[in-house]
């Protein structure tokens, strides 16, 4: 017979506790309790960093004139904005139920929710980077993580996007960059307005089937109701939410870009070097919007810009060379970017 | 330190001068008495993926064996650091909190994570694999294993 899959249905949650919830029945996977598929939608519109994102990259003073709150998870990805048009689900299993490699065990429990939005009529694929994609476009955040001896995946079902307010409660001092990133946001990140019940439905099944378990009714064990007040606590300090100490600052000379990635291959950034100022977009690592302030480059501005547009990020100091001493300003800005994981 | 030993295993390099942790594929130096450094082998990076993020506890917290010295992040997938030794956190490695690929290039130098001084040397080193013909033989048969299951590349 096969082993359970306890289903758990949330309901609305208030920002704290969607995060709280999935979190605590990763302790009760940890402790012997039976794997779970759980899902909540959240009461209130907030705002949640990964779990190693800087507390700065989040816009605190929009945040708290408009009343959102700002939560740190303890599984990866960016900082994000969450509201009640996006469902969130959460698979939490033993870890010893899934592969050693990170790849294969984040496809092995991505790959279900794509069945599950292609049996309710989205053209879901699973891409190389791991991101649940229709064509070209990310239809579903996710994050994972380890929680002692559980590991959880969620994601979510993006009913409606607000690509706005996504972009605005980050902190990005750069306009140019905001506009940047809002656009992008737009192209690259989509909603799949389905039915939600037919969606969570499908997903009950597709995680079932695929886990070779026998999904059942499920409420939380005495352990995980202890870890919802334990975390309730912990995510709430100011200590958890300034998230793990980065050296940084203290190893790394100069002046570093502010980037932000939209979707895998994605990403803007700002930088400034010597007085020379650079706003660019990202995609698949050419160059494919740029905004260029330099005060000796009065008449040269839109010149330099156009002769960026499709250049590969690597080849962009010597495309600027051709511009002299601002020219070189503007390449050091550019360097300052590290596409690393980007 | 002693001087650093290193074959080739099945394409992937291996350090004899230290002592391994078999399931958690991290390392332990021992760098002067009750004193180690402390890395990830790089089947164990391998097997993270590309790396994005590093962070570990601060100096001067307590460490126990089996529980995190940190987290690693690849792929938003963010796990433990899980310590092969009790003690207390004597360094972290900034360089490689801030270049992660660092541990990967590296993973026996440069890339090492943190150092610690060890609270219980006699009772734990003895658990870790230290002799050069059982390191050898446990370091190919997890590659072996990890390439049948397809969790590394042939």
């Amino acid at each position: 017979m096969a082993e359970p899959l306890r289903v758990i249905d949330f309901g609305c949650s208030q920002p704290l506790r969607s995060q709280t919830l999935w979190h605590a029945i990763g302790y009760g996977v940890s402790a012997g309790a039976a794997g779970a598929l759980s899902f909540t939608r959240p009461a209130a519109p907030y705002v949640c960093l990964g779990y190693h994102r800087g507390i700065d990259e989040v816009d605190h003073d929009y945040c708290q004139a408009n009343g959102l709150p700002v939560l740190r998870r303890m599984v990866g990805g960016g900082s994000v904005y969450l509201d009640a048009d996006q469902l969130f689900f959460q698979i939490c299993l033993p870890a010893r139920a899934v592969p050693a490699a990170r790849y294969h065990a984040l496809r092995m429990l991505l790959e279900p929710a794509v069945t599950a939005f292609r049996v309710v009529g989205v053209p879901a694929a699973l891409d190389d980077d791991l991101e649940i994609c229709v064509g070209d476009r990310k239809i579903c955040g996710h994050g994972a993580g380890q929680i002692e001896d559980a590991v959880v995946v969620c994601g979510n079902l993006i009913e409606r996007f607000d690509h706005k307010r996504a972009a605005r409660v980050l902190a990005l001092p750069d306009p140019a960059q905001r506009d940047q990133t809002l656009a992008l946001m737009r192209r690259f990140v989509a909603a799949t307005p389905v039915d939600p019940a037919a969606f969570q439905a499908a997903m009950i099944s597709a995680y079932a089937a695929a886990l070779g378990l026998s999904a059942v009714p499920g409420k939380l064990t005495g352990t995980e109701r202890s870890a919802v007040a334990d975390l309730d606590e912990k995510f709430s300090s100011d200590s958890w939410l300034v998230g793990p100490a980065h050296p940084v600052a203290a190893v790394r000379a100069g002046p570093r870009a502010r980037q932000v990635k939209v979707r895998a291959g994605v990403w803007t950034l700002a930088a400034a070097y010597d007085g020379a100022q650079v706003a660019a977009s990202v995609v698949r690592g050419t160059v494919d919007r740029v905004r260029l302030r330099d005060g000796e480059l009065n008449g040269s501005i839109h010149q330099a810009e156009r002769a960026l547009i499709g250049i590969p990020l690597h080849s962009v100091a010597q495309v600027l060379a051709g511009f002299g001493d601002p020219g070189r300003r503007l390449a050091a800005a550019f360097a300052s970017a590290d596409p690393g994981s980007f | 330190m002693a001087q650093e030993e290193r074959v080739i295993v099945a394409g992937f390099p291996l350090a004899l001068d230290r002592r391994y942790h078999a399931e958690t594929h991290m390392w332990v130096l021992l760098t002067g008495p009750s004193r180690a450094r402390i890395g990830m082998d790089p089947l164990g990076i391998e097997t993270s993926g590309t790396l994005a993020e590093l962070s570990f506890l601060p100096v001067g917290t307590k460490l126990t064996a089996g529980r995190p010295f940190g987290q690693l992040e690849a792929a938003k997938f963010v796990g433990p650091l899980v310590s092969p030794v009790s003690g207390a956190v004597l360094a972290v490695n900034d360089e490689v909190a801030v270049d992660v690929a660092l541990a990967e290039r590296d993973p026996y130098g440069a890339g090492w994570l943190i150092e610690a001084n060890l609270s219980d040397a006699a009772g734990e080193l003895p658990g870790l694999l230290a002799d050069t013909a059982e390191v050898i033989a446990w370091f190919a048969a997890k590659i072996a294993d990890y390439r049948r299951k397809g969790v590394i590349a042939q």
